[in-house]
């Protein structure tokens, strides 16, 4: 028991280099700082928010958020150039949602903009779509 | 089971915990995310278990394919998968449909066919740990009694 408790602190001790070495220097290592905003916190922006749908075409619509683009991986390159015409011409705030809390969509479209489109200022909507729809229910 | 066996076994998980291990190490970023959404712990600490659990994994592989620090490897691999099986297992009763993050960024095989894995896996590892605490079998190991033999 005693030779399994010291190899088990060995093993801990020993993970801690490697890791150390990719928090400072891994080129895709993460950020400190999470990407995600509570809609509360992206509504005090006001309207200074550059909205993106990240859900596939068919869900963007049928309903989003008002003045919302649509980027999503699989017409990436079809649709980002619209999404690049309104961030040039607006400089807002980016907010990425995708359906739910657990979608990852939202996740995947913030940090290709950020590392392949060259953006700054991109966020993650906590919740997506759902929490958009909670505090903006539908008429009925 | 023979020893030989268990050293097949435990190389081949040594060979899955390296490659698991690999892949995750290859994007902390969006094992990061992975993590994150568990929505069980803060971001910092979604972090810093980004950054470190790839690498524990990788030494639990190698540990076992090489047999160093192997009861240690295995005691680490039996807590992690236990604490994982309970993290992911939780995720569908909370109403989260995530992908587990156990085999790179984003791969989602499905909820039951991830848990059923990590539960063989976590079946196989407390098997090689307990058989590792076994202590050798006399007779197998050439250590039981000694037949007298006759004087001339």
């Amino acid at each position: 028991m005693r030779l399994a408790l010291r190899q088990v602190i060995a093993i801990l001790l020993l993970a801690l280099l490697p890791a150390i070495a990719t928090g400072l220097w891994h080129p895709r290592r993460p950020a400190w700082q999470s990407d995600e905003v509570t809609l509360s916190a992206a509504s005090a922006w006001g309207h200074d928010i550059l909205w993106i749908d990240a859900r596939p075409d068919a869900d963007f619509a049928r309903a989003h958020i008002p003045g919302a683009v649509s980027l999503n991986e699989d017409r990436w390159d079809d649709l980002l150039p619209a999404v690049l015409d309104h961030w040039n011409t607006t400089s807002k705030k980016i907010v990425v949602y995708c359906s739910s809390l657990s979608c990852q969509a939202s996740h995947d479209v913030a940090r290709r903009l950020r590392e392949e489109a060259d953006l700054p200022n991109v966020f993650v909507l906590q919740g997506g779509w759902e929490a958009w729809l909670k505090r903006n229910p539908p008429p009925p | 089971m023979t020893r030989s066996t268990q050293r097949i076994i435990a190389a081949i998980l040594g060979l899955i915990f390296l490659v698991t291990g690999a892949l995750k190490v290859l994007d902390p970023a969006g094992f990061a995310i992975d993590i994150q959404n568990y929505r069980l712990l803060p971001w910092t600490c979604d972090v810093l278990g980004a950054l470190y659990l790839p690498w524990v994994e990788i030494l639990c592989g190698g540990a076992f394919l090489f047999k160093i620090a192997y009861r240690g490897a295995l005691t680490i691999s039996a807590l992690l998968l236990a604490a994982f099986i309970i993290a992911y297992g939780s995720t569908r009763p909370r109403g989260l449909d995530i992908a587990c993050g156990c085999f790179g960024h984003g791969i989602h095989h499905g909820y039951w066919s991830h848990l059923s894995l990590d539960t063989l896996l976590l079946i196989i590892v407390i098997y090689l740990l307990k058989a590792d605490l076994r202590p050798l079998s006399p007779v197998l190991h050439g250590n039981g009694p000694r037949e007298e033999t006759p004087r001339p």
